[in-house]
């Protein structure tokens, strides 16, 4: 696999014995979560699983859903350095995947794994399985003994069934019909520990997984903003993007548009539209996507 | 720690100083640290006739919220225990005990003073005995960023500031602890208008600094409120409520506004 | 939580604290091990009786003082009727039971016949001795095989094998080394092996602080793999078999 670029490795160790300290990533201190629910069906349900291996349902009238849910808060130490990123990865139609730890991490790690899934899926000709995609991430990331700081849930449904697992940055792995990471995890696993069963209806799951992220948005300083979730039924895939938006910010009291010529002009040069290409390079920008948020 | 230490250089971002950078060893060293940084932001301002003292009610520990009703605005000097006739306000932010301890000092002093003198201490010597206390620690400071705010002997706002070891100054505005470093640019440009110039005043050098003027109190208490709105936007360790404390002549007026509890 | 490399998942402890002191030493003497992902607490045995062996583990997993999972399955599949059980890093033992699994399923494909456990244990072996520098796991190797029946093989952390006719591991074994030689006995029936395990971890689980949650065993004979269940509920009494809501 062609890997990572150590050339600076060297260089960068001397530096840091010297005491030259790590440069900070931006890290989704985060609150994720992920519970399986039946979806409003009556089935006989086992919820601890007996082996990793067995199904939490078995003999399902109809399989059981899953669902995911993130918050949507970035930092970079004490500094929100994304008030609504996106945490919620895809993998493949029927898998996705939330993620916690260095940002850049889990992005780069589910987005290997979701290529890798997918020319398996077209070598096999299957539809591609939530074990499989756990085993790839587990085995990536034990291959790097921790150093990517990927800390996962993975969700999805599969021709075996439904599946939840967690995976650890250093390549362990869970089963459980409901889980939690992220800084925020224990606020979240709170109300799940008092709140969660079996028998949900997918309204009633979505509000379960909502409050348990709202609990860490409010009580764990790196989680924040919205709410995310996915929820995987084996029909279809529904993201909903910022489904809780508890935190909008509060409009300025006053503007702070300044008058034109506030800002000193020391020199001046005009350049024509047509000349530009001299001196940057020029691409065509697609209007109106994705605007970034500025003070008016 | 972050709140002081978030005004470090060292963590904001990478850095080639490799002088001062503490030294990362294989093993670790357990002992006491009597120290926690409970974050927040406390911001003063000084008007013609008044002065306004601000600060969150977040008190925090890592990740973790302790209060969210926690002031960090204290009257100093009154004569009774809710200090309803105090005219002197310590702001105190980083290690909320050592806060406390320095609020309940100070407090004291102040009330000996009012016993011994039969009048009340004047803003510019509680300034100067607060620098003495802090400085009395030297070598085991009072691990706080305290600002002081009153009315001095002409009926003018003051603002006073100090560092953990008590070097003060007299200023015009000040913003302190975790939002500190985040509010205090927008100070500049809007309560001392640095950075702005008469629009066609002059051609490059030539163009004049928009003339300064002193801010009237409700523009003041716009100014804070959308400052602590923008750090509890940005600042994780910022948010919940604002307290404010105006004082002019007539005493001290209290309010208290909502902020994002993210 | 914190993450960054120091929220390593631990199943099963090796050490307690007077242990990380040796691992100090360790990191001192020149061999690095990250002591972050060595704290943990867990309890788990492997005993032989008259007609196989059973193994059997709390089910606590635990970061630092944090819970991360409070029913997990310990017990791992390598092969029918081989199992082993994992203590230590719950990244290294999983990684190394994959491996091992992979092989035997190898082995038994090639050689049309079931492996012995003594291979199984050589194996895991093998990984473990290669590659004591990095790994931070403690395993009990348990299985039923043709020629020699039920085996109990313990590999602790520097990579050695021993074979035993019970083991016990983890943080949580310390507290019950007088009561499994008080009471073990060679040869037993199966209900009264059951009991013995069930009895010495509920012990471990009492006065053990990291060990803890359900009770899981297995039972591995000549008609395959039987795994058992008790629950705290029931102050490990009633055996589970499934439907159990949490």
């Amino acid at each position: 696999m062609p890997g990572f670029d150590f050339s600076n490795y060297n260089r960068n160790a001397a530096l840091h014995a010297q005491g030259m300290p790590l440069p900070k990533a931006t890290s989704t201190g985060t609150t994720i979560v992920g519970c399986i629910f039946d979806g409003g069906v009556v089935v006989r349900f086992s919820a601890i699983p007996l082996r990793p291996s067995m199904n939490l349902f078995p003999h399902p009238i109809k399989p059981p859903l899953s669902m995911i849910a993130a918050d949507t808060r970035a930092t970079s130490g004490p500094i929100v350095a994304d008030k609504n990123c996106e945490k919620l990865h895809y993998i493949a139609p029927q898998i996705w995947c939330a993620g916690a730890g260095t940002a850049a991490d889990t992005e780069f790690t589910t987005a290997l794994i979701s290529s890798q899934l997918e020319l398996h899926a077209m070598s096999t000709g299957r539809k591609p399985r939530v074990v499989t995609c756990m085993t790839m991430l587990k085995q990536h990331l034990f291959r790097y003994q921790g150093h990517i700081g990927a800390y996962l849930v993975v969700a999805g449904v599969d021709p075996t069934g439904t599946h939840l697992f967690t995976v650890h940055a250093h390549g362990s792995t869970d089963k459980l019909p409901y889980v939690t990471m992220g800084s925020g995890s224990l606020a979240a696993m709170s109300v799940f520990e008092s709140k969660w069963k079996a028998e949900l209806t997918q309204e009633e799951a979505v509000e379960l997984a909502s409050e348990a992220i709202l609990a860490g948005i409010w009580n764990d300083l790196g989680s924040g903003s919205n709410v995310d979730v996915a929820v995987i039924t084996p029909e279809k895939t529904t993201l909903k993007r910022n489904l809780i938006k508890p935190n909008e910010k509060v409009p300025k009291q006053q503007s702070y548009k300044f008058a034109r010529g506030t800002t000193a002009v020391l020199n001046e040069k005009i350049i024509k539209k047509s000349e530009i290409g001299r001196y940057v390079s020029v691409q065509e920008v697609p209007l109106e996507s994705d605007k970034m948020e500025v003070d008016s | 720690m972050a709140a002081m230490f978030s005004q470090n250089p060292l963590m904001n971002g990478p850095h080639y100083a490799t002088t001062d950078a503490p030294k990362t060893n294989n093993y670790r060293e357990h002992r006491f640290y009597p120290y926690t940084d409970n974050g927040g932001t406390t911001l003063a301002i000084s008007g013609a006739d008044f002065t306004v003292m601000a600060g969150d009610t977040r008190h925090t520990a890592g990740y973790s919220i302790n209060s969210r009703t926690e002031p960090k605005l204290f009257k100093i000097g009154g004569t009774t225990a809710d200090q309803h006739d105090a005219t002197i306000v310590l702001s105190v932010c980083g290690f909320a005990a050592d806060g406390n301890a320095l609020r309940d000092q100070l407090d004291t002093i102040c009330k000996i003073y009012r016993y011994r003198h039969g009048k009340a201490m004047t803003a510019n010597a509680c300034a100067k005995r607060l620098s003495t206390i802090l400085y009395g620690k030297r070598f085991f400071p009072y691990y706080v960023h305290a600002m002081l705010g009153g009315i001095d002997e002409e009926g003018k706002g003051v603002v006073y500031s100090y560092d953990p070891v008590g070097s003060y100054e007299r200023e015009t505005c000040r913003a302190g602890g975790a939002g500190g470093s985040l509010i205090m640019p927008f100070l500049d440009n809007q309560v001392n208008f640095k950075n702005q110039y008469a629009p066609g005043s002059g051609v490059g050098h030539d163009l004049q600094e928009r003339e300064r003027r002193p801010l009237l109190l409700n523009e003041v208490e716009t100014l804070v409120k959308d400052a602590f709105d923008g750090a509890a936007e940005r600042h994780i360790e910022v948010g919940d409520a604002l307290q404010m404390f105006i004082l002019t002549k007539d005493g001290i007026e209290e309010k208290i506004l909502p902020l994002k509890k993210d | 939580m914190e993450f960054g490399r120091s929220g390593a998942l631990n199943e099963g402890k090796l050490f307690n604290l007077s242990a990380r002191w040796m691992l100090t030493w360790v990191v001192i003497d020149g061999i690095h091990v990250d002591m972050n992902r060595l704290k943990k607490g867990e309890v788990n045995m492997a005993v032989t009786f008259k007609d196989g062996v059973i193994l059997g583990a709390d089910s606590r997993t635990t970061t630092g003082a944090y819970i991360a999972n409070r029913v997990t399955d310990k017990l791992t599949r390598v092969h029918d009727t081989i199992w082993c059980c994992r203590s230590g890093s719950a990244a290294d033992t999983q990684a190394v039971a994959d491996i091992v699994q992979y092989q035997l399923g190898l082995f038994s494909m090639h050689s049309g016949k079931p492996p012995m456990t003594q291979t199984a244990a050589s194996i895991f072996q093998e990984i473990c001795y290669a590659n004591k520098d990095q790994l931070s796991a403690g395993l009990i190797i348990a299985g039923w095989d043709e020629r020699f029946g039920g085996q109990v093989y313990q590999i602790p952390l520097g990579g050695s094998l021993h074979k035993q006719s019970y083991a016990i591991s983890g943080s949580g074994s310390t507290y019950i080394y007088g009561y499994c030689d008080a009471n073990w006995k060679e040869g037993m029936e199966e209900e009264e092996a059951v009991d013995f395990v069930k009895n010495s971890l509920r012990e471990a689980i009492k006065w053990d602080g990291s060990s803890g949650g359900v009770i899981r065993m297995v039972v591995l004979t000549k008609e395959g793999a039987d795994r058992h269940l008790y629950l705290p509920d029931t102050n490990y009494a009633e055996r589970h078999t499934e439907n159990v809501s949490l």
